[in-house]
């Protein structure tokens, strides 16, 4: 049984998801990189949100903007210094690079800012419009907003922008695209960076809606696999359909179930989705 | 397999001299030192031995598992609650507990040969955390949640049960030898490499990835199950992500795909778990004044540390510190012949 409330949390974790996944999905397509450690930079996101508003009393939602800039930075060096070294090599190894930058991630998060749980208040705290007999909060909305919006931008960006060809290009085939005169660097860098900052996004989104703390960014990183799966790999769309389903899926066995079943269930069928059809849902291409 | 020529053979080899002098010093070591924490230590590095060997030889054809802790969970629980309910000795029940966790290694194993590295890392997380949720669900049968105490696995005592972890783990680790040495090893680094030149070669790689599963999730719930014996504990924090994350940085600093890799590997790790403690006074009067949210600032930065470790060796070692000890042994002897990497 899906209720109205149900639907609603399920859009909006599955929001926060979408925003993940689809950075998670650009560098995976562009750059053939899997990134375990791509949920830290969500933590982070949230935390940057955290001291931005607490230390410069700026408001949650102009501080989303303040953690793209800053993830985006961290994704810049974590590019650089990591990722860079081990890509194209064997894949085992970008695993292992992830698990060493979690273990960094976290831990160095826990010097900053303690283990201690947090959350963001935003001005709309507690203020929700009634549609039929359930509640939206504003803050929902807002988040849904701010995901549309972003999505939207980043449609645009890929389509019609001479980087978004070139992301295209390259994701499509590398090495035709460096013989075409594309800096492939750069575009992996781009990419990689552009991801980040859709991760910071999502951190701050996720800090406004939920409580968090050093260790929230593994699972939702493996969700965000999750829903690159069952959207198919490279596919934008998917991964928004994909998103959203999985969040609906996860707070529908969380309402039917119980709280410690939200992830089981949903690691559950996603399972079942890969015994009967081991490239995804949607998904074409294998590799 | 064991006859005298072969062991002739072993001890004109290099190889073969370091493999007998780490097994007497295996049993020797803990004469010499007398102690009782050493000893303790001394017995997981065996223990972890097994279940890093265990990831291992997963990970050498081409299957890096993330959630390795849900077997070595169901191995433990496995043995435990055998022997509590139904008396079944631990040490038959340890091998049951083996058994059972290969044949459901094999239920994953079906699932994951068909999948890409990245999907399989990720199936065998989630598959973890629904070992978790289904444990401490069932708590009447499991009791998992609050843990229990599993009967001593025939010694109580330190020190018979440090040799006879010293016994399993040297068969386990001789196992694993012969299998990467064998035939099917060859088509696991194959598959490794190159999943589809290897089946254009006629490897059925999913069988292969499969045989690859079933034998590393048994030595893995092997290694569960002596492990809640010698706790002489066991609760649902086994399956934790750490223990899912630990036998794979074992393998990587020590050296992945290769034989002592493991081995060295979880003799660093267990060393900096219990002995890098030690610094966390100095690192708490050093630098706690910078971070000031944290009371104890040195689990954390150990921590950091670890995981800085961790990316450098993937970056500049990528086969781990027994490609250094290699390297530095053909800088002593240059020898022509050792190339031991088929």
């Amino acid at each position: 049984m899906i209720d109205a409330t149900t639907l609603i949390w399920g859009v909006a974790i599955g929001c926060i998801y979408v925003l993940l996944a689809t950075g998670l999905n650009l560098i995976f397509g562009v750059m053939k990189l899997v990134n375990f450690a791509h949920g830290e930079l969500l933590m982070v996101g949230a935390y940057v949100s955290y001291s931005v508003t607490t230390a410069l009393g700026l408001d949650v939602y102009l501080s989303v903007f303040v953690s793209m800039g800053v993830v985006a930075l961290v994704g810049l060096a974590v590019e650089r210094l990591a990722f860079r070294r081990v890509l194209g090599a064997d894949k085992l190894n970008e695993i292992f690079v992830s698990l060493g930058l979690i273990l960094i991630f976290d831990n160095v998060a826990v010097l900053i800012w303690g283990e201690n749980s947090k959350w963001l208040t935003s001005s709309f705290e507690g203020m929700s419009v009634r549609l039929g007999e359930v509640f939206l909060s504003y803050d929902m909305l807002i988040a849904f907003a701010f995901v549309v919006a972003i999505l939207v931008g980043l449609i645009f960006l890929i389509k019609k922008t001479k980087i978004g060809m070139a992301m295209r290009a390259t994701s499509q085939k590398s090495q035709a695209a460096k013989l075409m005169g594309i800096n492939i660097e750069h575009v992996y860098i781009f990419t990689f960076v552009l991801g980040a900052a859709l991760a910071g996004a999502a951190g701050s989104l996720y800090g406004i809606i939920f409580p968090f703390n050093p260790y929230i960014g593994a699972l939702p990183t493996i969700k965000a696999f999750a829903i690159i799966i069952l959207g198919g790999l490279g596919s934008i769309p998917g991964a928004i359909i994909g998103g959203l389903l999985y969040g609906i899926a996860e707070q529908s066995a969380v309402a039917a179930l119980s709280g410690i079943w939200g992830d089981a269930v949903a690691f559950s069928l996603l399972i079942i989705v890969l015994i009967v059809r081991p490239k995804g849902l949607f998904g074409e291409r294998g590799d | 397999m064991f006859t005298k020529e072969n062991f002739l053979k072993l001890v004109q080899t290099t190889k073969g001299r370091i493999a007998l002098a780490a097994i007497a010093a295996s049993f020797v070591i803990p004469l010499v030192l007398r102690d009782n924490y050493m000893l303790q230590i001394l017995t997981l590095i065996v223990i972890f031995t097994i279940y890093a060997s265990s990831w291992n030889l997963l990970a050498s054809s081409g299957q890096g598992s993330l959630g390795h802790a849900a077997f070595l969970g169901i191995g433990g629980f496995t043995s435990s609650l055998l022997a509590i309910n139904l008396g079944v000795p631990p040490i038959i029940g340890i091998f049951i507990a083996g058994a059972l966790s290969a044949a459901i290694g094999f239920l994953i194993g079906i699932t994951c040969v068909r999948l890409k590295a990245w999907f399989l890392a990720m199936v065998t997380f989630g598959f973890s955390i629904i070992a978790e949720t289904l444990f401490s669900e069932f708590d009447d049968v499991t009791h998992a949640i609050l843990g229990f105490r599993p009967p001593p696995l025939l010694f109580s005592q330190r020190l018979p049960f440090y040799y006879f972890a010293v016994l399993i783990s040297i068969t386990s680790v001789a196992i694993i030898y012969f299998i990467m040495k064998s035939k099917m090893g060859l088509a696991f680094r194959a598959i490794h490499q190159n999943t589809a030149e290897a089946r254009m070669i006629g490897i059925n790689t999913a069988k292969y990835k499969l045989y690859a599963f079933v034998l590393s999730t048994f030595f893995a719930g092997l290694s569960g199950a002596i492990y809640a014996h010698f706790q002489r504990y066991i609760h649902i924090s086994i399956f934790s992500a750490d223990n899912s994350f630990k036998p794979l940085m074992m393998s990587v600093i020590g050296g992945l795909g290769t034989i002592e890799g493991p081995i060295i590997g979880s003799v660093v790790m267990v060393f900096i778990d219990h002995f890098l403690v030690n610094i966390d006074p100095f690192l708490n009067s050093a630098l706690s004044p910078l971070f000031p949210a944290v009371s104890n600032v040195g689990p954390s930065i150990r921590l950091v540390g670890l995981g800085i470790f961790l990316v450098i060796v993937v970056v500049l070692l990528p086969k781990g510190i027994s490609s250094l000890l290699r390297k530095v042994y053909h800088y002593i002897r240059t020898e022509p012949s050792k190339s031991e990497k088929p």
